[in-house]
């Protein structure tokens, strides 16, 4: 089965995402005076992400790819949004969009790699799905350090907005190629 | 093997980037400032927290027999907040404002806040610091330990607007320091740079804040002073000032623009003074100001385009507050083994352009890598021992792009000394809060005071608690 569309869209995905987490925790931890405020922040992305697993779950089998756009979609707006935070309570605000993404990537990209692999014969798929989205990650976290170092962290935010949204686009031309299958 | 060959490559990268990062600068369990030269280790690194904490730090290091060294936002570039072995006390917790007093204009801080603590606590009031950096992140501790001064040039440099402080002594006493009380250590500590003990709070005056109209005007370096005397200086309502000298290839040291803030008492404070938070297009004007340390093109490039905004911005509207904090995240550069560093010459008025001419001869023999020079003025304050300003001057301040290695530290050493040598002999003094590039030969003939600068400390610190390398390198003898 092919199911390099998917490596391809979701390395894109790892890129942007890679790119931003260690700096965006730095970020984070800047904002709070204190420890236990940094973690409340992480407390409520995950609260958000179980919540909206719940609403995604009985979606899941018939709208697997519109909910990967629409988590690439929605990360980049989150992305967009950063640089011009204010206040802790938007932090918090936009913790809850990217809990609610990131369930919604993470889930649809496994029912998407289930639904394109047949058991007994997964292993070499999810290995490399593994392997190019992890070494995604790498190129991206070094890039990043030179992309704060030489501009800001902002510019950090616009660039992983950008690779979302390309990642967002990636995914939906396949869904127009071949509506049912995604292939 | 695309795999592996994709892993290869990740690997290498890592290993290519461990090899260009290895260098004394980026070493993270040294301690250095902000020029990230000489990083050396220290006994630990202290946040200054509480008096009582404090007092106990003093108490630990002479039982222990350790030096103490006091930081603020370590904008200083010569060692002057760290020492080999000793304790840093990190004074950027430390930072209530104690009291406040509209009415009266006084307000009294902790030594680690920072002009922008101040700034957000006084503004709703109408008021204003007199004089601080052009920039609002610095301490009030640190700026007083190197005795700052910015744009306003009625208000003199800092010491002026200093009423008193407390003052952590060397034997663990707290003292009050004025004018009147313990007199003596008033213009010692008052760019004394942390070496008579640890200033624990500070009473400053404050003053009005005022709507400003900005304009700016252009000339050249031959014709600055006699602009400044009679169109800038004579004209009362013009509160600050400040200049800027071209570094663009171009027009290399001849063109000047100069901007003034005039008063403008019609139009309502509180329609123009809130806060200015963010900083606007950080990420355009960092990649132009990358620009302008790289290439010759940058600089062109850099200086038409400030003169062009600049040309634009005439008659805008500004409060006194906003124009105190001016933009500084453009500027910030984090090049692995290169750092920006700043040198600062004051110049007698009438002696500015000679000695920008024989300023630009030296800076292209030496092929110094300059990226920009502002030029503040400040009027005759010889209150403070060290003091900079033996006459109505010109500061000029110089951001130079400089590498790190001992050799090519060496080399723009050298620079700098023909530099200094010209300033002595246009009747100049240089700044003592940057790196340790002037010998001591220099710094005597400029600080003539020095004797009985170092005899205080000795005097008041006969044990040498306080300690840094300013200390080390300058103490002669």
């Amino acid at each position: 089965m092919n199911v390099k569309w998917l490596i391809r869209s979701q390395s894109i995905v790892t890129l942007a995402a890679g790119m931003i987490y260690p700096y965006y925790l730095l970020f984070l931890k800047n904002l709070g005076n204190s420890y236990s405020k940094y973690g409340l922040a992480f407390a409520v992305f995950t609260i958000s992400s179980a919540a909206v697993s719940q609403w995604i779950a009985p979606r899941l089998d018939r709208q697997g790819i519109q909910i990967l756009v629409l988590s690439s979609v929605g990360m980049m707006l989150a992305m967009l949004a950063f640089p011009w935070v204010t206040s802790y309570l938007w932090v918090i605000f936009l913790q809850v969009v990217m809990g609610s993404c990131s369930a919604m990537q993470k889930m649809s990209e496994r029912l998407l790699l289930a639904d394109h692999t047949e058991s007994g014969a997964r292993g070499t798929i999810i290995g490399s799905f593994h392997f190019w989205t992890s070494v995604s990650s790498g190129f991206a976290v070094i890039l990043g350090g030179y992309l704060i170092d030489w501009l800001s962290i902002n510019a950090l935010f616009y660039t992983s907005a950008l690779l979302y949204g390309f990642s967002a686009w990636a995914v939906w031309r396949t869904r127009i190629a071949n509506p049912v299958t995604g292939e | 093997m695309k795999k592996g060959v994709t892993l290869f490559l990740l690997v290498a990268l890592c290993f290519v980037n461990y090899r260009i990062l290895d260098t004394r600068d980026q070493d993270p369990f040294l301690i250095t400032d902000y020029s990230r030269l000489h990083p050396v280790k220290v006994e630990r690194v202290v946040e200054g927290k509480e008096e009582e904490q404090l007092l106990h730090i003093i108490k630990e290091a002479r039982d222990k027999n350790l030096t103490v060294s006091i930081a603020g936002q370590r904008h200083s570039q010569g060692g002057h907040t760290f020492y080999k072995d000793g304790i840093v006390v990190d004074m950027t917790h430390y930072k209530k404002i104690i009291s406040f007093d509209p009415a009266a204009k006084i307000i009294r801080v902790q030594a680690g806040a920072t002009w922008k603590d101040i700034q957000d606590t006084v503004n709703p009031y109408g008021l204003s610091v007199k004089i601080m950096q052009s920039q609002n992140i610095f301490t009030v501790g640190g700026s007083i330990s190197i005795n700052a001064h910015g744009r306003d040039i009625r208000n003199g440099s800092l010491i002026k607007s200093v009423e008193s402080f407390r003052l952590l002594n060397t034997n663990g006493e707290i003292i009050q320091v004025s004018r009147t009380e313990n007199a003596d250590l008033f213009p010692l500590v008052l760019g004394g740079y942390g070496l008579f003990g640890i200033i624990l709070d500070v009473t400053l005056t404050l003053t009005e804040d005022e709507i400003y109209r900005m304009t700016s005007d252009a000339m050249t370096v031959d014709e600055y002073s006699k602009y400044f005397l009679n169109q800038v200086k004579s004209n009362k309502d013009i509160h600050m000032h400040y200049a800027r000298i071209s570094v663009a290839p171009d027009r290399f040291l001849t063109d000047m623009y100069a901007i003034n803030y005039t008063v403008d008492k019609a139009v309502p404070l509180n329609e123009h003074n809130a806060l200015k938070a963010t900083e606007d297009w950080v990420i355009p004007t960092k990649l132009l100001f990358h620009f302008n340390r790289s290439f010759s093109w940058g600089k062109n490039m850099f200086w038409d385009l400030q003169t062009r905004f600049f040309s634009t911005q005439q008659n805008t509207v500004i409060s006194r507050n906003n124009a105190m904090r001016s933009e500084s995240e453009f500027m910030e550069y984090r090049g692995v083994g290169k750092n920006d560093l700043l040198q600062e010459y004051f110049i007698p008025v009438d002696q500015f352009a000679d000695f920008v001419h024989h300023f630009k001869t030296i800076l292209q023999q030496e092929n110094m890598n300059l990226l920009n020079i502002t030029v503040r003025y400040v009027n005759q304050d010889e209150e403070a021992t060290l003091s900079y300003a033996k006459e109505d001057m010109f500061a000029l301040v110089c951001l130079f792009n400089v590498p790190l290695t001992d050799q090519e530290q060496q080399a723009f050493k050298k620079g700098i000394q023909q530099i200094i040598d010209e300033a002595i002999r246009h009747r100049g003094t240089y700044y003592l809060p940057y790196v340790a590039y002037p010998s001591l030969e220099q710094f005597q003939a400029v600080y003539p005071r020095y004797g009985e600068f170092f005899e205080k400390k000795d005097q008041y610190d006969p044990e040498h608690l306080f300690m840094n390398y300013f200390y080390e390198q300058y103490k002669g003898g």
